[in-house]
C-alpha cells in the first residue's frame, strides 16, 4: 500500500500514546540533569565565595555517580560544562569506565575526561558552537542533540541531553548534560513505538531519526517527508497534525525535542 | 559529547585501544613508532608507565617493556629517573623522514596498495553515506573545520586531512566506520598522506576537500565517493614512486619527487560522467 492510497475513512495513526511513553523515558533523565544543574547553581550562588574548579567537581562527581549507579547501563557520559566566564574553559565530566582489557569484562568504575582547556593550545576546541552548548543556551531550554558518532570520547552512537545553568535566574554559567548510548535507548524504544499498526519513527529536531520500526529507515538517517522541515520549525504543540502528503502523523513528543512521525515510509525511493 | 574539542584525541584513543592477536609487543612497537612519526604523540610527551600501558593497550607488562626498550634504542623514547621520571617521546623532527621512508621500503608494492584499496572501502563508503546523512548544520560546521585548517606544512595538512576524513566518517553516522577510519588512520596515517611533503600535494589535498564539502552538500554521494576514492589511488601511487625512487637511488622521499605528471591533473569530474 503506498501513502496516497490512504482513505478518508481510513483513522489517522494515533500517536498520542507514543508520543507519551516516549516523552516518559526522557523525562526522568532530565529530572536527574535538573538536579544536577540546581547542585551547581547552589554551588555558584554560595555568598562571599570564588567558585573553584575542584571543589566544583566534586559536587558533580557525586551527582554522576549517582546518575551512572541508577541508569543500568544506558547512561555513558555525564557532568558539567563551565561557561567561559565562569570557571574558565572547563568540563566537568566522566565516562563510563569500560574494563580496558575487554569490553566483555565487568566496567571498571567511572573515569574523568580529560581535555585540553588551554585556549591557546592547537588542539584546543571552543565547546560553545557545539550544538549541545549552543541550542539550549539559545532557547534557555532542555535539548537533546544527536544520535552522533562520539569519535572522541568512547567511539559511541550517542545522544546527548543537555540543560542551561543559571547563577540568579539570569547569568548563565554552563550546561549540565548526560550522554546516552543508542543501542540502549532503541532497547527502550521499541516496545513503545506503536500507533494503530503502521510504522513508527522517532525523529530530533533535525529529522534525523531516533528509531523506527520501519525497516527502510535507519537510525541516523534524515527522515524527508514534504512539510515536515516547516512543522519541525515551529514552535512545539502537543496536539497531532497530518503533514501535507495527508499519510503521516506528526506530534512533539512533550517537552523532550523529539517528534514522532507515523505512517508509512516515502516509496520508490 | 565533547564531539570535537579535542582534534586528535580520538586518534589517540585508538591508538591506546586494546590490541589482540599474535606478535603483541611488534604492534605496540608499530603503534607507538607511527604515532610518534605522525605526530599524534608530541615531542617531549610522557608516555604513559610500563604498567599502565600494558593495562590500556590490554598486553603483558612485559611485553610493553619490550616496546618501549626498543623504541628507545630507535631514539624516539628517552627515560627520566626519578621523582618527575618516566618514558618522554623524543623526537625532534629529526629523522622523521628517515624513519617514514624505512617504513615505506619494508612495505611491499601489494602491500601498499592494498592499504589503499582497505582505507578506500571505508572512506569511500563513508563519504558516500555522509552525503545522504549530513544535515545543512553539518556541512556548516564541516566548512568551519576546513577553514580553520592550516596546510602550511606536511604536518599541518596532515593533521587537517585526518581531521577532515574523521569528520566527514562522523557524518556517515556509522560508529563501525568511525572506529575503522580511527584505526586505519593510528596505524597508516603516516605512510598513507606521505605525499603531503609536498607543497603541490597540499594544494590539490585542499581543493579535494573543498569539492568534497560541494559534493557532500549537493547531496552527491556517488561523486563525494568518487572524490575520496581517487584521492587515495593518488596517494597510493606517490608512494609506489617514492617507493621505486628510494629503491634505486637510496635518495630521500623529501627530495626524491618533485613533480608528477598528475599533480596537476584535473580533479576527477562527475561521478556520472
Amino acid at each position: 500500500m503506498s501513502p496516497e492510497t490512504i482513505t478518508p475513512d481510513q483513522k489517522i495513526p494515533p500517536t498520542n500514546a507514543c508520543a507519551l511513553s516516549i516523552a516518559a523515558v526522557f523525562d526522568p533523565v532530565f529530572t536527574r540533569l535538573e538536579r544536577c544543574a540546581d547542585l551547581v547553581e547552589r554551588y555558584a550562588a554560595r555568598p562571599n565565595s570564588v567558585a573553584d574548579r575542584a571543589e566544583l567537581d566534586s559536587v558533580v562527581e557525586t551527582e554522576v555517580r549517582r546518575q551512572f549507579a541508577d541508569s543500568t547501563g544506558m547512561v555513558i557520559g555525564a557532568g558539567f560544562v563551565s561557561a567561559p566566564h565562569f570557571l574558565g574553559w572547563h568540563l566537568a565530566w566522566w565516562l563510563s569506565g569500560q574494563n580496558p582489557a575487554s569490553s566483555e569484562l565487568p566496567a571498571t568504575g567511572i573515569r574523568h575526561l580529560e581535555t585540553v582547556e588551554d585556549p591557546r593550545d592547537e588542539s584546543f576546541r571552543d565547546y560553545t558552537a557545539l550544538e549541545w552548548w549552543r541550542v539550549p543556551v539559545q532557547t534557555g531550554r532542555r535539548h537533546i542533540t544527536g544520535p552522533y558518532v562520539d569519535y572522541l570520547c568512547t567511539d559511541e552512537y550517542t545522544l546527548t541531553l543537555t540543560l542551561p545553568v543559571y547563577r540568579d535566574g539570569t547569568d548563565l554559567i554552563g550546561v549540565v548534560g548526560i550522554d546516552l548510548s543508542v543501542d540502549e535507548i532503541e532497547r527502550g524504544l521499541v516496545p513503545r513505538l506503536c500507533a494503530g499498526g503502521v510504522p513508527v519513527t522517532i525523529i530530533n529536531a533535525s529529522g534525523r531519526v531516533v528509531v523506527s520500526t520501519d525497516t527502510h529507515l535507519a537510525t541516523g538517517a534524515l527522515l524527508r517527508l514534504p512539510g515536515l522541515s516547516e512543522r519541525l520549525s515551529e514552535v512545539a504543540t502537543s496536539a497531532p497534525v497530518l503533514l501535507v502528503n495527508g499519510a503521516h502523523t506528526f506530534q512533539w513528543c512533550g517537552q523532550t525535542g523529539l517528534a514522532v512521525v507515523a505512517g508509512l515510509s516515502p516509496t520508490g525511493d | 559529547m565533547p564531539q570535537s574539542i579535542r582534534v586528535g584525541s580520538g586518534t589517540r584513543a585508538a591508538i591506546f585501544a586494546p590490541l589482540d592477536g599474535v606478535g603483541r609487543a611488534e604492534l605496540v612497537l608499530q603503534r607507538l613508532t607511527d604515532a610518534i612519526v605522525l605526530g599524534v604523540l608530541h615531542d617531549g610527551e610522557r608516555l604513559p608507565s610500563e604498567a599502565e600501558l600494558a593495562r590500556q593497550l590490554g598486553v603483558a607488562t612485559v611485553t610493553a617493556r619490550e616496546a618501549l626498550e626498543i623504541l628507545r634504542r630507535n631514539k624516539l623514547v628517552h627515560t627520566k629517573r626519578g621523582r618527575d621520571g618516566g618514558s618522554f617521546v623524543t623526537f625532534a623532527g629529526r629523522g622523521v623522514n628517515d624513519l617514514q621512508d624505512e617504513r615505506l621500503l619494508a612495505w611491499s608494492r601489494v602491500q601498499v596498495r592494498d592499504l589503499g584499496v582497505h582505507y578506500s572501502a571505508i572512506a569511500g563508503l563513508a563519504a558516500e553515506l555522509a552525503a545522504d546523512r549530513a544535515s545543512a548544520a553539518d556541512m556548516d560546521n564541516l566548512e568551519r573545520i576546513l577553514d580553520r585548517t592550516d596546510a602550511a606544512t606536511a604536518a599541518a595538512a596532515r593533521r587537517g586531512q585526518g581531521t577532515f576524513r574523521l569528520e566527514v566518517a562522523a557524518l556517515s553516522q556509522s560508529a563501525r566506520l568511525v572506529r575503522e577510519e580511527l584505526r586505519l588512520q593510528a596505524e597508516f596515517g603516516s605512510l598513507l598522506w606521505l605525499s603531503l611533503r609536498e607543497p603541490l600535494r597540499r594544494e590539490r589535498c585542499r581543493a579535494v576537500q573543498r569539492e568534497t564539502v560541494a559534493a557532500l552538500a549537493a547531496e552527491d554521494g556517488a561523486r563525494a565517493r568518487q572524490l575520496t576514492v581517487t584521492q587515495i589511488t593518488e596517494s597510493i601511487e606517490w608512494l609506489i614512486e617514492a617507493k621505486s625512487l628510494l629503491e634505486q637511488k637510496g635518495m630521500s622521499t623529501m627530495t626524491g619527487i618533485t613533480t608528477t605528471a598528475n599533480i596537476i591533473a584535473p580533479l576527477p569530474t562527475g561521478a556520472h560522467a
